[in-house]
């Protein structure tokens, strides 16, 4: 431990230079933590919005017809990364109102299965979340654009041509335009009478995963498990993929630079100090000082440098990450933990591999070159 | 008394071709255990070249340096490292201490550099070695608080520190005053007397040589005269 020692004390002997560098990684880990948290989030987010409450995965027949409630069960035993899995009866259904007719989309399950995929209970707006029979949930948009509110009656055509009224319980925000305007929401055996199904029968079911970018690998599975016709998102939803691989990619290439400047930094300063310490170096091999030991000395040197920095980093990461907090933006920054183990790990192994070419001439260095020299 | 040290033709050129200088040419000679001698010469004659080979601080282009017994021009790097942490003792003409560290730390590096924790015995030695050099109370003062004649017995006592059985002085006393001068030849008696470590001291100054049992005197790379002090004495 005697070149940790040396390595402390050479870095305490330049007070100025050795804050400068550790000053210098901080920055560069903190932005990466920032950046790379920002984009994360960010990320999430958007996913959240686009798949959060809805369906990663459908499972229907292909000709329309009914498939069995039992395959949701099966399904949730069968996979082990659904989250969840229920059995829908989906139908459209036209609201006529004034000289207009206005198309819904209409989704009919138990209340709480229909809860566990488009989190419904937590986007009520006005009324309250319960699906009785003969009761619907409604848009924001819909309730706002046709001056239907909680307790109003619903009168809609169904598919075979009949009417049905229902009674409007709550009216939903989905965070989306079109499923705010479009989309409606029954109990399961209204919906079955609305479509003449039996207790055993529906139209589709609909799959949750634990990680929404497993279901291209799942979708198919299903699909063949059982016969049927698997829609996942992925597939429907490519351009918004292809935006997010690309903030992925500009994000990376960010943090790469902003480490690439953080291991100039370093191995700049390293091999100034190398220089600035031969002499001592010198003297230290000339009293016996082996190689190793001497290019140790540099190797903790960029280990203390790059810890110190690294903390340094973390902090500082964290204090943007909070002051972002205090900014009026419709999103706020989750740091991640690993993400922040990863940096850090990453942080302190550049400072180590910045460290190389000056041990290395260190660890060559002739005392008896110090010694000519006087 | 044994052979500590044994010098065998050795030569050391530097350079090759038209642009070569041999510096030293088949120089040999013996030292044994517990002898004070110096060797002179004017400055560039190779004394310098010499005392950096027995040291190990520099590899000859031919011939053998063997001390204690072995042949140390055979050693790699780790090897020679070891023999100057464990062996040997260098004063140089410069103190090179480390200015990052105190009286105290550079005294006991040698025994921190051989991976000995100063504690005990070890302790009670540098605390010895600082009373023999009038350096008690400064242990715990930075290298560069000192001044120069203080900085050299503190270079004095690293070369003690590991109980060298060689001490090798490359003059010693070449930036200190003339009070301070004879401080250091002094203690260096002292230590040779009281502990038994054989010195070898280069100088270009005889009147400093005088003061040495035996003179190995290097001209032009060889070694021309090895003589008792009283015969240079008279000679001079």
């Amino acid at each position: 431990m005697l070149s940790l020692r040396i390595a402390a004390r050479f870095l305490r002997s330049s007070p100025g230079q050795s804050a400068l560098i550790i000053s210098g990684i901080a920055v560069g880990i903190a932005t990466q933590i920032f950046v790379g948290s920002l984009i994360t989030s960010l990320q999430a987010d958007l996913l959240d919005a686009a798949v959060g409450s809805s369906p990663h995965i459908t499972l229907r027949a292909s000709d329309g017809a009914t498939i069995s409630t039992y395959f949701a069960e099966d399904a949730e035993a069968m996979e082990p990364r659904i989250s969840t899995a229920i059995a829908v009866r989906t139908f459209s259904a036209i609201y006529a109102s004034g000289g207009e007719s206005v198309p819904l989309a209409v989704t009919g399950a138990d209340a709480a299965d229909l809860d566990s995929i488009y989190g419904l209970s937590e986007r009520i707006t006005t009324g309250s979340y319960r699906l009785g029979a003969d009761e619907a949930l409604v848009g924001a948009r819909f309730s706002e654009t046709y001056d239907i509110e909680a307790g109003d009656a619903l009168e809609v055509l169904l598919p075979d041509g009949q009417r049905a009224d229902y009674e409007i319980a709550g009216v939903f925000d989905l965070g989306q335009g079109t499923a705010n305007e479009r989309f409606a929401f029954v109990g399961a055996t209204t919906a079955a009478g609305a479509l003449g199904m039996n207790d055993d029968e529906c139209s589709a079911i609909q799959v949750q995963l634990t990680d929404p970018f497993d279901s291209a690998e799942v979708a198919p599975v299903l699909g063949e498990a059982f016969g049927v016709e698997s829609l996942d998102w992925q597939a429907e939803n490519e351009e918004l993929l292809s935006g997010l691989a690309a903030q992925s990619g500009s994000s990376i290439m960010i943090q790469i630079f902003v480490l690439v400047a953080v291991a100039l930094g370093i191995a700049s300063t390293l091999a100034i100090s190398a220089v600035q310490k031969t002499r001592q170096i010198g003297i230290l091999k000339a009293i016996g000082m082996g190689d190793s030991a001497a290019g140790r000395i540099f190797l903790w040197q960029a280990a203390l440098l790059g810890a110190g920095g690294t903390l340094g980093g973390i902090g500082l990461g964290y204090g943007l990450i909070w002051g972002f907090s205090l900014a009026p933006v419709p999103f706020s920054i989750r740091p991640e933990p690993t993400f922040i183990a990863i940096s850090a790990a990453i942080g302190v192994s550049v400072a180590l591999a910045s460290s190389v070419i000056p041990a290395r001439s260190t660890s060559r260095l002739d005392p008896i070159e110090v010694i000519q020299s006087g | 008394m044994a052979d500590l040290l044994v010098v065998d033709a050795i030569e050391k050129t530097y350079g090759e071709g038209d642009t070569a200088t041999r510096a030293l040419k088949g120089v040999s000679f013996t030292v044994a255990e517990g002898e004070f001698a110096s060797i002179v010469g004017q400055s560039g004659s190779g004394k310098s070249t010499l005392l950096n080979l027995i040291g190990l601080l520099d590899t000859p282009t031919s011939g053998q340096v063997l001390f204690g017994g072995k042949n140390t021009t055979t050693l790699g790097r780790k090897g020679r490292a070891r023999v100057r942490n464990e062996g040997l003792g260098f004063v140089f003409q410069f103190h090179y201490l480390l200015p990052e560290f105190s009286v105290w730390e550079n005294l006991t590096m040698p025994a921190q550099i051989a991976g000995r924790t100063v504690t005990g015995e070890e302790r009670d030695r540098a605390l010895q070695t600082l009373t023999l050099l009038g350096l008690e109370g400064l242990e715990h003062k930075n290298a560069n608080q000192l001044s120069g004649g203080q900085k050299q017995r503190v270079a004095i006592g690293r070369a003690l520190m590991n109980r060298p059985r060689l001490i090798l002085a490359d003059e010693p006393t070449g930036n200190l005053d003339t009070a301070n001068t004879a401080v250091v030849y002094e203690l260096f008696r002292t230590i040779n007397a009281e502990i038994g470590t054989t010195f070898l001291i280069v100088t270009h100054d005889r009147a400093v040589a005088q003061q040495t049992d035996r003179i190995l005197e290097v001209r032009d790379g060889e070694l021309v005269q090895d003589v008792r002090n009283d015969y240079v004495a008279a000679d001079t």
